[in-house]
């Protein structure tokens, strides 16, 4: 029927449109995901801005240790540690995503997603044993306002490793055809890139 | 094809074009310049602000003259005729030169204006030469009223919802907020600075004519925005001094003393409460007319001499520590404080009601 | 029934949705419960929840995310069978559609519905203010309805709808199929009437409609009515949409071209939107960040503007700016774009100094980022940002003044054609300049020190929104109504409803700059006795203004239904748009054009901007695949061509 009204609307032949011409040697679903990650930047660049005013403009303000309350360095620094290797498990998997290693393939995403998934929950875990709310004071808020809205990317990050991870498992991707690997995992090495900046600038400095 | 009788632009053409832009500038300019576009000028910094509007017009009027000229002929030497339809203009593409040129001569408009501006600007932030005679006034905003300290002749402070402002001496403001975000704004003195919660921001001005002004609100606050005006006395500053001498004067009850209940009841001057407040509460005056303690018309909230009249004590107490309850028609909920239950100490809202009952009794 | 609920469409939409309201309902409670707040229901919670969940079940009821759906679970996805592109009839406008043409014209339809609903209040604005005192709306009242004015005309006019006009002629101007991302493209649509709606019906919440401008400054906004959140999360569905699009057509643009379509030989329309995703893609986030900090310390208590607990009140005005301001060039570099194509074609000449109006909106996007707080010159914040911001400000009229020079350079011996869509360019060209103008008077400190919060701040915002935006948004839709819809509009009507645009524009907004000056503060619902004569007047101008646009209401509706047929280029344009059918081809082209020179060389006879394959050589190919179309699924190969396999639902 609707076949029917696009001829009847149009006079038109029902075919399928022209192939796009490709003016770029740059992958339009990269491109986007690049676009996508600047414009991820810039939430955290806000974030950071709220960062910069509380801690540093406001000279009245101090920073943590605050009240006795110290932040968790270790523990924390551990779990950037789990963040950071699940990016060599991704790397590892890509690779054999591109060479057909599918059992590699399989391994590698599966451990890349646990790995991801333990950082998530001993964040959690620290939100309940850290000793402040949110709402204690406006160091808490950037605290939890900085980690959550990280901890909310993993999570996004973690739906597309997942859909990926059932996807190798479906036997999807083949050597020439593994965007769909290569995409979410630049995702995800921003989110532990930004990480590391996220880490440095609230438990470290 | 014949000659195109379109190339017949020419020097003429841009000849008259100049003429036609020289002269309309100039009258621009000059009607600009003859309209009276500012309030009174009323501090020193007035007169530096209005100065850079002149320069400011100056410049603007021949710029935006200069484009509906070029517009305005072009539209009359170049649109088309009947039987051009099919025409095109010539396949010109630009042209070096002319672009440099209306790059760079308004860069060097523009930079020689930010220059003037910025020397403009110092001046007008400038700190007087004698510093220690400054007066310095603690301005606090709250919805939705100014209230104003001195440092009294004593030392001690004075609490007003007057602004006395003295002539021809620099005046610094130093700024807060109890709440939301206002602004504080004498249109004739021209400065204006946000009060900002948590934050003190200031401003100096050298009043310079005698006076009353509007201080304005000039930052959307809530309900009560639109109405959140009071009114600058400019004096002599030796009417000031007298003033700032006799509110600073130890009347009894004027500053009752911090241990509270130790101030017999009889000794709070209800008056001042409601003309002043007691340094926690916004005064009522500042909003309410009433002929006995002598505050103006036109504030925010209804005319108490008229609507008080007959009034049971009960129902104005209520009125006062739960506006809500009881809106006045016409006026807008919400904007008269609803804090002065806790503001006014039972005592102190007794004498007030009293006060009312007894100053609206005709 | 039951079939219709499982089909993607409006039955789903409100069958989730109100799934989506017994979620919020629960996620509420048992959170509540979980953490032991009482009481365990509470409206304000259950409002901010549904607010930012029901949508997403309304759009995945509406069928925007079944094809991600399969993609992701990893199920084999049905082949792409075009059957969610184009449009069949008018109903289709209504669904969700992967054409970019039919996905810009819903865009520009229902952006024009906000420009009605905003104008609409903003006669509301001017009836009270018709007089000093207080006539029909109270305090509480007014200030909701300019917030709700200017949050419409920004989030869901201006901004959407040059994005949908750079929709429907973008792709085709770069010789495109479509857009890159269709069903992204779909998506960044169906989020406006969320916004939209959200917005509007804030009138309806406990407290009134959120009333702290469109700026939301904090604390106002954080002690606020609920009505408040309704713009906080109204305004993260109007720029997920902005940033959605933005992508696309950066996306679009690099990837897309057709051959031999360099970056100097795009229509300046196409650079125009270039500048403005980047801008997008850049700023918008902050503005979301902004909205998140309100969120986050309404709902659960953060700190961020508390300065009792350390917040940072001035830090609010920062993030917002810096979107805000960039916004502002958002709003008015896709109109540049306009504008430089309406000329070229209508003064038969090519644009003067091309490679310089390319250049010169790079400059407005960096330039735009290092102005931000000339909106805070009186907000307290530390002395020494002002002077480096003032300079930085005053430099954007270098490169502004570059693209005014450059189209009045334009004109000059040109054959101008004075109908409607040049008509309203002149006019932006002039309106546009004095309200640049009175911008840089507003970057001379000492004088923004005495005019912020005043009605010279209105009329400059009026100026540069609806003489600058508003005047190039007409003259496009003017420009390109033949193309979208096949057929031509009333000249006569045109013209009309410029000339009375025009003067009751300037007899509303003139007299704005004079009692701006004289010291009548913005955003009051009550004034000064001395200021009565100039608002009454402005008023009475406005009321003429606002019924002269329904004449160009009239006119886009009377003549889409029963206009003359428009031929496929009725104004000689070299631009590729423009080589093809009025209204497009379903998939723009039957091949793709070859671009061979710039796309204004007018004054060049026989010049052509592309040229198109031979229909003969190009076909047979998509004919031959055609005809199988019919019968066979297609499998592997490019366009593929499966017959719909969903089942009939009439
Ligand atoms: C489309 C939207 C748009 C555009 C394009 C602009 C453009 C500009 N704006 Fe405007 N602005 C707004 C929308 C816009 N603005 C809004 C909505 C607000 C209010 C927000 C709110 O508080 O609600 C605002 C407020 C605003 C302020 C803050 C005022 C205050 O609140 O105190 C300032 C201050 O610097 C400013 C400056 C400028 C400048 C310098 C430009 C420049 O880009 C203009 C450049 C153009 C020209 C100058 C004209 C052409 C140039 C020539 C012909 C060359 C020769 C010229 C000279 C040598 C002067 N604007
Ligand atoms: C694109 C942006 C845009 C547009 C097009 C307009 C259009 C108009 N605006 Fe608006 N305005 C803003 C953006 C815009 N405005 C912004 C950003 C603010 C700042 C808000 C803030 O402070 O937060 C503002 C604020 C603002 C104020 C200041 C409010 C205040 O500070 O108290 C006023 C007051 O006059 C005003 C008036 C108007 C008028 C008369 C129009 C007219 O042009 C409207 C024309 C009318 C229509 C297009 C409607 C169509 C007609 C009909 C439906 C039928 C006609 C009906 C009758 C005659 C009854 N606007
Ligand atoms: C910020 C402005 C403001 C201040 C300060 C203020 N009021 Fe009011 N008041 C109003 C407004 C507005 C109304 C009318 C609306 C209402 O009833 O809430 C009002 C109403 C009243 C009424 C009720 C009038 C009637 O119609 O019965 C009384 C009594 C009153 N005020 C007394 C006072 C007293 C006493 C004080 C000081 C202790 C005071 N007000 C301080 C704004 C103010
Ligand atoms: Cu206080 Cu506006
Ligand atoms: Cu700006």
């Amino acid at each position: 029927m609707e076949a029917a009204a696009i001829h009847a609307a149009h006079g038109h032949d029902h075919h399928g449109p022209p192939e796009a011409n490709r003016s770029s040697r740059v992958e339009p679903q990269m491109l986007g995901m690049l676009l996508f990650i600047i414009s991820e930047i810039m939430v955290f660049g806000a974030f950071f801005t709220a960062y910069f005013f509380i801690r540093i403009v406001d000279q009245d303000n101090s920073w943590f240790p605050l009240d006795g309350v110290e932040l968790p360095k270790l523990i924390a620094g551990i779990n950037t540690a789990i963040l950071l290797s699940s990016s060599l498990t991704l790397h590892w998997a890509q690779t054999c995503a591109k060479n057909g290693n599918r059992a590699g393939l399989k391994v590698g995403m599966l451990t890349t997603f646990l790995l991801g998934l333990t950082f998530l929950f001993i964040q959690v875990n620290e939100y309940i044993h850290v000793g402040f709310a949110p709402h204690d004071h406006a160091q808490g808020s950037i605290f939890y306002g900085l980690t959550g809205l990280h901890g909310a990317h993993v999570f996004i990050g973690l739906t597309l490793l997942l859909i990926v991870t059932i996807r190798a498992y479906r036997g999807h991707f083949t050597p020439e055809e593994h965007g769909g690997v290569e995409i979410p995992g630049i995702y995800w090495h921003f989110v532990d890139v930004m990480w590391i900046v996220v880490y440095t600038s609230i438990y470290i400095l | 094809m014949a000659v195109d009788p379109r190339a017949r632009t020419s020097n003429r053409t841009i000849g008259q074009m100049v003429v036609v832009g020289v002269i309309a500038s100039a009258i621009g300019v000059a009607w600009g310049l003859y309209i009276d576009w500012f309030p009174i000028q009323g501090s020193s910094q007035a007169k530096k602000i209005d100065e850079l509007w002149d320069v400011l017009l100056i410049i603007a009027v021949p710029v935006f003259v200069m484009v509906v000229v070029v517009i305005l002929f072009a539209v009359r030497d170049y649109r088309q005729r009947p039987g051009e339809e099919l025409l095109d203009g010539p396949n010109v593409h630009g042209s070096t030169r002319l672009e440099i040129i209306w790059t760079t001569i308004p860069a060097v408009v523009i930079f020689v204006l930010v220059g003037y501006a910025a020397t403009i600007l110092s001046d007008i932030e400038e700190a007087p030469a004698n510093a220690a005679q400054e007066l310095k006034i603690d301005v606090t905003g709250e919805q939705f009223a100014w209230t104003f300290k001195y440092k009294g002749a004593d030392g001690k402070d004075v609490n007003t919802t007057r602004l006395y402002l003295p002539k021809g001496r620099s005046v610094k403001f130093n700024v807060r907020s109890k709440d939301v975000i206002h602004d504080f704004w004498i249109p004739e003195m021209r400065m204006k600075v946000d009060a900002v919660p948590g934050i003190v921001t200031s401003y100096r001005i050298t009043p310079i004519r005698e006076g009353n002004y509007p201080v304005v609100c000039a930052e959307l606050c809530g309900l009560g925005h639109s109405v959140m005006r009071q009114t600058a006395y400019v004096q002599s500053a030796d009417k000031f001094d007298a003033w700032l001498a006799k509110q600073s004067a130890p009347a009894p009850a004027a500053a009752p003393a911090e241990g509270g209940g130790a101030a017999p009841a009889a000794a709070i001057d209800a008056k001042k409460l409601f003309t002043d407040g007691n340094g926690e509460s916004i005064a009522c005056g500042s909003c309410h007319q009433l002929a006995d303690a002598g505050t103006p018309a036109g504030g925010v909230g209804p005319n108490l001499d008229m609507v008080l009249a007959g009034q049971s004590a009960d129902m104005i107490k209520e009125s006062i520590v739960e506006p809500e309850k009881v809106a006045t028609k016409g006026f807008p909920p919400g904007v008269m404080p609803p804090n002065y239950g806790e503001t006014l100490k039972p005592e102190e809202l007794d004498a007030l009601v009293e006060y009312l009952v007894t100053s609206t009794k005709k | 029934m039951l079939s219709a609920v499982r089909q993607p469409g409006w039955t789903r939409a409100m069958a989730f949705s109100a799934i989506g309201v017994a979620f919020t309902y629960a996620l509420s409670v048992g959170a509540r419960a979980g953490f032991d707040y009482k009481p365990f229901l509470d409206g304000e919670a259950v409002l901010q929840i549904g607010l930012i969940s029901v949508p997403f079940f309304f759009m995945v009821g509406l069928g925007l995310f079944d094809y991600w759906g399969y993609w992701m679970s990893g199920k084999p996805t049905r082949p792409e069978d075009h059957s969610g592109h184009g449009a069949k009839n008018w109903k289709s406008y209504f669904y969700p559609n992967t054409d970019h043409k039919v996905i810009g014209v819903q865009y520009v339809v229902h952006s024009f519905f906000y420009l009605f609903v905003g104008g609409l209040f903003a006669m509301l604005i001017r009836a009270e203010l018709a007089q000093p005192g207080r006539q029909f709306l109270d305090a509480n009242t007014y200030n909701g309805v300019f917030s709700v004015h200017a949050s419409l005309l920004i989030f869901l006019f201006i901004i959407p709808v040059f994005a949908g006009l750079a929709n429907y002629v973008l792709p085709l101007m770069i010789g495109a199929p479509d857009m890159a991302f269709p069903r992204l493209n779909a998506l960044s649509f169906w989020l406006l009437p969320i916004a939209g709606v959200m917005m509007l019906s804030s009138f309806f919440a406990p407290g009134g409609s959120f009333a702290s401008g469109w700026t939301a400054y904090a604390p106002l906004s954080n002690s606020a009515p609920i009505g408040q959140v309704f713009f906080t999360i109204g305004v993260q569905f109007a720029g997920a949409s902005s940033i959605a699009t933005a992508l696309n057509f950066l996306v679009t643009i690099i990837t897309m071209r057709a051959p031999g379509m360099s970056f100097f030989r795009m229509p300046l329309l196409v650079w125009a939107n270039f500048a403005t995703s980047l801008l997008v893609v850049i700023a918008t986030p902050f503005i979301a960040a902004s909205q998140f900090f309100i969120l986050l310390d309404r709902a659960l208590g953060f700190n961020f503007f508390d300065n009792g607990q350390g917040g940072d009140v001035l830090m609010y005005q920062h993030v917002f700016w810096f979107y805000s301001h960039p916004a502002v060039y958002i709003m008015i570099l896709p109109g540049f774009g306009i504008i430089s194509e309406v000329l070229a074609v209508k003064a038969r000449k090519p644009i003067f100094g091309y490679r310089m109006m390319a250049f010169s909106l790079l400059a407005i996007v960096v330039l735009g980022f290092t102005v931000w707080a000339h909106h805070m010159f009186v907000s307290g914040m530390q002395n020494w940002i002002r002077v480096p911001m003032m300079i930085t400000t005053a430099i954007i009229a270098v490169p502004t003044g570059i693209k005014v020079f450059s189209w009045l350079a334009t004109l000059w011996r040109g054959v101008l054609k004075l109908d409607t869509p040049m008509l309203f360019a002149l006019g932006f060209i002039t309106m546009f300049t004095l309200g640049g103008i009175s911008g840089v008077m507003l970057a001379m400190i000492p004088l923004t020190i005495h005019v912020s919060d005043t009605y010279f701040i209105v009329a400059h915002i009026h100026y540069v929104l609806f003489g600058g935006s508003l005047f190039t948004v007409y003259a496009g839709v003017y420009y390109w109504f033949p193309k979208m819809t096949g057929r031509m509009y009333d000249e006569k009507l045109g013209k009309i409803h410029f000339w009375l645009t025009f003067v009751f524009f300037n007899v509303t907004f003139a007299p704005m700059h004079l009692i701006g000056v004289d010291g009548m503060p913005r955003r009051v619902a009550d004034y000064a006795d001395k200021y009565a004569e100039w608002n009454l007047a402005i008023s009475i101008a406005s009321f003429a203004l606002g019924l002269s646009t329904l004449i160009f209401a009239y006119n886009m509706i009377a003549s889409w239904r029963g206009g003359p047929r428009a031929v496929g280029n009725p104004w000689r344009a070299l631009t590729l748009e423009w080589q093809v059918t009025s209204p497009p081809p379903v998939f723009n082209f039957d091949a793709i054009p070859t671009v061979v020179g710039g796309p204004y060389e007018y004054g060049v006879p026989g010049a052509v901007h592309g040229v198109f394959a031979d229909e003969e050589k190009a076909a047979p190919v998509a004919a031959g695949a055609g005809a199988g179309a019919t019968a066979t699924a297609g499998s592997g190969g490019a366009p593929s061509l499966e017959k719909p396999s969903a089942p009939d639902h009439d």
